[in-house]
């Protein structure tokens, strides 16, 4: 007999292991075995990079993540720069030269992303005073009861 | 007083579905992004010209007059339906247009450009995409406006509609 215990334990399992797959098959590349560096310090500093370059035709993936053909380019590009003795930040000003703030997956800190960066916790605050206010009059009204 | 505090949040919810609303409806293209290279020198290159025995050498073609920059390729549809407009350029309006073909096969494209029309004064070729690279080009075509000075005036990534047509016409005869 399935009861309904039986039944809701295997959706659960199923769940689990639908999510796990998701959270395991994160670790396939897009980079392919060509572009790769032999100095293993050389290719983790790449890696890093890539990690924080957006592809800019699948522009919520990083380059890292990225099948596009620029995407390929540009970790090409980067592990060229490397090899050529470029430090991170020439790498990144190069890149931002060309494509923008944009093409970081993090935006700078910068008079115009200002609001960016504090409006969270400009929110926060104000959130914070709206619930003790209310929370002061409730009780207030608790007492009055 | 504190009643006439309630209607607040429905003004907010009102106030974000008007924005919310008009970003939806006014023509906008949400995966075009701004240039940084708007208002900037062309890049520097030299390759090799696919129509031409002698080299593309960038310094020498910019900055003498306006003129258009295409980045095309054979294996690009939109490239062929923008092609009409590209030729209106050239022969209409008698304004000189580079191409720069994107990663292709250059026998393929010198086909191409036979059975369609030349619009271009010379082609360069970005075999590897190196140049596009510089010109922070990211999903060809992609057309630019170049005036006399050697400095980007315009950039449009995807095909030119007769929207974009008279738009870039506008601005070459503002920038004369």
């Amino acid at each position: 007999m399935l009861t309904k215990d039986f039944i809701l334990t295997k959706i659960f399992i199923i769940i689990i292991t639908i999510c796990l797959t998701q959270f395991f098959s994160k670790n396939c590349f897009a980079v392919e075995p060509d572009e790769i560096l032999q100095d293993q310090k050389q290719e983790l500093r790449a890696r890093n990079i890539s990690k924080n370059i957006r592809c800019m035709i699948c522009q919520n993936q990083s380059i890292d993540e990225s099948n596009a053909p620029l995407a390929r380019d540009l970790r090409i590009l980067i592990r060229n720069k490397i090899k050529e003795g470029n430090n991170n930040e020439e790498i990144y000003i190069f890149l931002t030269d060309r494509y923008g703030d944009f093409i970081l997956l993090k935006p700078p800190f910068k008079l115009s992303t200002l609001a960016l960066w504090f409006l969270p916790f400009i929110f926060f605050i104000v959130g914070v005073f709206i619930v003790f206010w209310h929370n002061k009059k409730s009780k207030k009204i608790l007492k009055d009861i | 007083m504190k009643k006439q505090l309630l209607i607040l949040p429905s003004l907010f919810f009102l106030f974000f579905l008007i924005i919310f609303f008009y970003l939806l409806i006014i023509d906008r293209n949400p995966s075009e992004l701004p240039s940084t290279l708007l208002d900037k020198n062309v890049p520097k290159f030299e390759t090799e010209s696919l129509l031409k025995d002698e080299k593309f050498i960038s310094s020498k073609e910019f900055g003498n007059e306006i003129l258009l920059v295409n980045f095309f390729a054979t294996w690009c549809k939109p490239c062929r339906d923008e092609h009409i407009y590209i030729k209106r350029f050239s022969n209409e309006k008698e304004i000189k247009v580079i191409g720069i073909n994107y990663k292709d096969n250059p026998k393929k494209a010198i086909q191409w450009l036979k059975e369609l029309g030349n619009p271009y004064t010379d082609v360069a070729v970005d075999k590897s995409g190196r140049i596009a690279i510089d010109w922070g080009v990211y999903g060809i075509p992609e057309t630019f406006i170049v005036n006399s000075k050697g400095i980007i005036k315009y950039r449009h990534v995807g095909p030119v509609t007769k929207k974009i047509y008279k738009k870039i016409n506008l601005i070459i005869n503002e920038s004369e």
